[in-house]
């Protein structure tokens, strides 16, 4: 899953500001702080409509993201960050998406309880989880195994029974489950892959940043109509922060 | 070791000179590779900053150098075969990213650290030949004519050894780096005594061993914005094979994750279709890229192209005899043949493109260029277009670049002979009564391209004579691409059913199209700007369409061959919109590529202020003749910025001729230095008033720079047809008498100043160097906007306000310094 990067002008401050002082904390205290850290990032960071931002209004998608413990899927070393509306390096060149990004994606879906998702790029499993919230099923597909054994191992020990991960390559979707009410992309593509759109459900809807990689991409939100035909309506503009990927780190 | 009688090997300066431009041309290419094309026109500014540093200091110490020089000589050739590899070793552990610079100071820091690694060679370069020549005064015109020859061979050599490899590969560093240490052993062994002991020079030889071997070891730095870079880090990623030509490195690349389709193919049915064929990448300077498909003899295997609007051509001209300009790896000839093409004829710029097709990944390709009906023709599209009477019924023109390096604006700065108003008409003359011409475009947001394209189709046709282009018109949108189609014939009701039926089917838009209704358009892909490109294709088929220039966001005015960057969309006047719009950090990366060009800029002002006009300030002596000095600043300071305009103009404007950026490159750096060379050969032996030559010279630069803007479109046009070799010749002496005229007012300025003051001559070097540095890089800019012509006439300006300038220095004539000193720096 690769690092997107929403800019949000003055927002920024105030996420280092969250973030300095969320490094402080995690370092004092342990569940609490992380609870109150994670509550206030739903509220300043994602809820809240910014300069150049639109705030996530979809109260289902808000509870989810105050119920996923994020600092479980990050890395160790970065847990005092973990609440900090940045995106974060989990390895393998690989990144866990900024929370608003998650967030808003999410709220493209437009998911009912009764939904089966499938996402392409697991990571590290912290977007299946936010899924698992709120929906019945989620598929999820990673392209790089040892990211995929262990965010199932995390979303496992997270209780997430509803997440099943595979290992492979997303661009053909999976066939055996679809179709699929929603379909949700967290890897910049060059184009839409058609098995994917295919695998959607009539009504269903996907979100997907097309664009090159590693630079500016546009977020998608690509609508099958009941008739089956394809409205795609381009949503904002996201953008990778390349973090200094290692060539072993991305082997 | 002493004496300024003492001989200097002729060979010694040739080599070196051969040097000075090989380095040029590889550096280039490798700065091509590395980062992206536009900073190629970086190096001659880098060059100027060497050889101005040297000629500054030089001028500085010349007192106390007396009688040193041929130490400093046999020092400088030592140091420049140890500098050559060893600079580039050192260059690519600089983490330059040039698209970071907008956001990360450091990275104006990291290019101003490559700026000086890079020019250390050059400043060596500069030191050896100024120090050859101060040893033999009597015989600077038998060592001019060396350096001039060498200079030539360079050039060749340099054109030569990037077909056999990479240009950042041993062989080619090695052969420089051997060219320089030859010189070196030539200065120490010509029979007078070397200025160490054997032992010790024995070790010295060690140097530029080591140097290169390190060299050997260290690969080209890639930027990671770069798609080979991306592609490599896929887990089954693996480079299988690799091409050279003075055009592009071609890397071949197999992956199972390489899915590159020439736009959207959302509604492809891939489950009832089939997969898309295995692809090999082809990377052109490790930037764009363009598939190889493996072919098992079933065309369906290509039926997704099908589902992109490139193909809606299909849907107008049946069973076309078509022309396909830039098939890269071939997906548009296997659309073509898919879609019924009777024959299709392919022009590869490339041959190492061609080559790799052709027969290294023939079987792959399922012997794509051994087809009965596929003819291979290895040329530049337009040149061929030009020089070949032929009409097709469907012209191909190709996506430029990739998507990768389309959305960035990353090549704002290149000259794209391809997409102008002059190149379509051209297209346009070549079609079938019944034919059409076809230009696919990467999409951006906020919309661009395809409004440029649409606004060159239009332009074009109005100076074909035709009072209503939108008759003629259609451009259809995907997501990602917008396609423009050019009809020789008025399009009829049944072609807008079948454009119509086509958009229905693939879920594409149309844009425009005789007789569109705007709840037609923006319907499939919703753009939250509204109906855009609608709007803008009306306001350019009516008579609003100089008002829709002037107040759009972006520069979408037609490209044309005197103003040749189709891909510069920025506007000064559009910065406060554009950043009210999308942000403060994202505004640069709308344009990508100026924000580049800005930097360079300022790059190039504070390194020549750092390294040249410095040390003139804290160093150099107050002339006795105070009130002089401003004149020879002005002087000197137009003669530098004039001289390089007029030589990036031409580099650019012979690219259309010469296909290669690296033959315009070569071909114009070495037809300058030699006829310049030789002009200020001439110059020192000019009798009569310096003044009055100067401005004689002047009046020769503007008559003959006038005839070439009169003249060099039809020329190039008539002369499309040639070989490369003539070409090339012919541009070589066609430049002569201009560059002639260029190399005379130096020398006799130089003469002029110091005839008052010999503590003027470093400041008439340093100012030269500083307003070359600058030049080169100002010419990019002012191309871009104001066009050759317009920087043509502001290089003559700054000539005639030198021709004024010079008036003041010149009151007592005393013959006696010789125009040697020049050659290192014209």
């Amino acid at each position: 899953m690769p690092q997107h990067s929403h800019v949000r002008g003055a927002g920024i401050l105030a996420a280092c500001l969250l973030g300095t002082w969320l490094v402080w904390n995690a370092r004092a205290e342990d569940t609490p702080g992380f609870n109150e850290a994670r509550t206030r990032m739903v509220e300043l960071d994602i809820a809240r409509t910014g300069w150049a931002r639109e705030g996530v209004k979809d109260e289902r998608v808000l509870k989810a993201m105050r119920a996923v413990l994020r600092h479980e899927f990050v890395p160790e070393s970065d847990r005092g960050e973990a609440y900090a509306d940045r995106p974060l390096p989990i390895g393998h060149g690989q990144t866990i998406s900024q929370p608003y990004i998650v967030a808003y994606m999410t709220e493209m879906l437009q998911l009912k309880p009764e939904h089966t998702v499938l996402e392409i790029g697991t990571g590290s499993g912290y977007q299946a989880a936010v899924l698992a919230e709120i929906v019945a099923k989620v598929y999820s597909i990673e392209i790089v195994k040892p990211l995929a054994e262990r965010a199932a191992e995390t979303l496992k020990k997270q209780g997430y029974e509803t997440v099943e991960v595979k290992h492979g390559d997303g661009y053909f979707g999976w066939p055996e489950h679809a179709p699929f009410d929603a379909i949700i992309v967290t890897a910049a593509a060059s184009h839409i892959p058609p098995p994917l759109v295919e695998q959607l459900k009539p009504g269903g809807r996907m979100a997907i940043p097309v664009g090159p990689p590693l630079q500016t991409q546009n977020l998608i939100l690509v609508e099958k109509l009941e008739d089956g035909a394809l409205r795609r309506r381009s949503v904002m503009p996201v953008r990778f922060v390349p973090l200094t990927r290692s060539k072993a780190e991305a082997e | 070791m002493t004496g300024r009688s003492s001989a200097v090997p002729g060979l010694a300066v040739a080599l070196l000179g051969a040097v000075g431009i090989a380095y040029q041309i590889v550096l280039m290419r490798m700065l091509s590779i590395g980062q992206w094309h536009h900073f190629a026109y970086m190096v001659i500014s880098v060059a100027m900053l060497g050889f101005g540093a040297s000629g500054a200091l030089l001028a500085l110490f010349r007192g106390r150098l007396a009688g040193r020089e041929r130490t400093l000589l046999w020092w400088g050739a030592l140091a420049l075969s140890t500098a050559l590899p060893a600079s580039y070793a050192l260059s690519q552990q600089v983490p330059f990213e040039a698209f970071e610079l907008a956001t990360q100071p450091v990275q104006m820091l990291h290019l101003f650290t490559l700026y000086l690694i890079l020019s250390a060679p050059f400043f060596l370069v500069s030191t050896c030949m100024t120090c050859a020549f101060l040893l033999a005064p009597r015989s600077v015109g038998a060592l001019y004519a060396w350096n001039m020859a060498g200079s030539g061979a360079g050039a060749l050599l340099a054109v030569g050894l990037l077909y056999v490899a990479a240009p950042s590969d041993w062989p080619v560093l090695g052969a420089l780096t051997g060219m320089s240490a030859a010189a070196w052993l030539l200065l120490g062994f010509d029979g007078r005594a070397v200025p160490v002991r054997r032992p010790v020079a024995g070790c010295l030889v060690l140097a530029p061993a080591l140097a290169l071997l390190l060299a050997a070891w260290t690969p080209l730095r890639l930027s990671q914005y770069k798609g080979l870079s991306y592609v490599l880090d896929f887990p089954d990623a693996e480079i299988v094979a690799r091409r050279f030509s003075p055009l592009s490195t071609v890397t071949a690349v197999r992956s199972g994750l390489i899915r590159e389709t020439p736009g959207e193919i959302t509604a492809y049915p891939m489950s009832e279709l089939g997969p898309l064929p295995e692809q090999i990448g082809l990377f052109f300077d490790a930037g764009s890229v363009s598939p190889i498909h493996r072919f098992e003899g079933d065309f369906g295997a290509f039926a997704f192209l099908d589902y992109v609007t490139g193909t809606v051509a299909y849907r107008l001209v049946e069973a076309p005899d078509t022309l396909v300009i830039g098939p890269g790896g071939g997906t548009d000839v296997w659309a073509a043949l898919y879609h019924g093409a009777r024959h299709v004829t392919a022009v590869e710029v490339d041959p190492a493109a061609a080559g790799l097709v052709a027969s290294r990944f023939s079987d792959f390709a399922g012997g794509l260029y051994q087809r009965p009906d596929v003819t291979l023709v290895v040329a530049e599209g337009r040149g061929y277009l030009q020089s070949h009477e032929r009409h097709y019924d469907l012209i191909q023109v190709p996506l430029f670049g990739s998507f990768t390096a389309a959305a960035s604006g990353v090549h704002a700065l290149n000259e794209s002979y391809l997409y102008t108003v002059e190149a379509f008409r051209l297209f346009y003359r070549r079609l079938t009564p019944g034919g059409v011409f076809v230009v696919t475009s990467w999409l951006k947001s906020p919309p661009r391209d395809a409004i440029k394209v649409f606004a060159t189709a239009a332009e074009a046709l109005r100076r074909e004579g035709i009072d209503e282009p939108g008759k003629h018109l259609v451009m259809i949108r995907s997501l990602n691409s917008a396609t423009l189609v050019v009809s020789k014939a008025v399009l009829t009701d049944a072609d807008v059913a079948a454009v119509r039926v086509f958009c229905q089917a693939r879920s594409f838009d149309p844009c425009y199209f005789p007789g569109i209704l705007e709840e037609e358009t923006n319907r499939h892909i919703e753009l939250s700007e509204g109906a855009v490109y609608y709007d803008a294709a009306q306001a350019l088929v009516s008579d609003q369409a100089e008002d829709f220039y002037r107040n759009y966001l972006f520069y979408v005015r037609p490209a044309t061959d005197a103003r040749p960057y189709f891909f510069r969309f920025f506007k000064w006047t559009s910065l406060p919109r554009l950043v009210r719009g999308m942000g403060v950090a994202w505004a640069p990366f709308v344009e990508w590529g100026y924000v580049a060009l800005v930097a360079t800029i300022l790059q190039a002002g504070i390194a020549s202020a750092v390294f040249i006009l410095a040390p003139l300030l804290v160093l150099g002596r107050a002339p006795a003749a105070r009130g002089l000095k401003r004149w020879v600043v002005l002087y000197f300071g137009l003669l530098g910025l004039a001289y390089m305009f007029l030589e990036i103009v031409f580099m650019q404007r012979f690219m259309l001729f010469l296909a290669y950026p690296v033959y315009s490159v070569a071909v114009v750096l070495t037809s300058f230095l030699f006829f310049s060379g030789l002009g200020s050969c001439a110059a020192g032996r000019l009798t009569g008033h310096a003044a009055r030559n100067v401005a004689v010279a002047v009046a020769g630069i503007a008559a003959v720079a006038a005839v070439y803007l009169a003249v060099l479109g039809p020329v190039f046009d008539a002369l499309a047809g040639f070989p490369d070799a003539a070409k090339i010749a012919l541009s070589v002496v066609g430049l002569g008498p201009l560059a002639f005229c260029m190399g005379i007012p130096f020398p006799l300025g130089l003469q002029a100043a110091t005839n008052r003051s010999d503590a003027l001559l470093p400041w008439a070097w340093g100012i030269n160097g500083c307003a070359s540095v600058l030049g080169a890089t100002l010419a990019t800019v002012s191309s871009v906007h104001l066009g050759f012509p317009a920087v043509v006439m502001l290089a003559l300006t700054c000539y005639g306000l030198a021709a004024l300038a010079i008036r003041p220095m010149v009151r007592r004539e005393r013959p006696g310094f010789g125009a040697g000193a020049n050659a290192a720096v014209s």
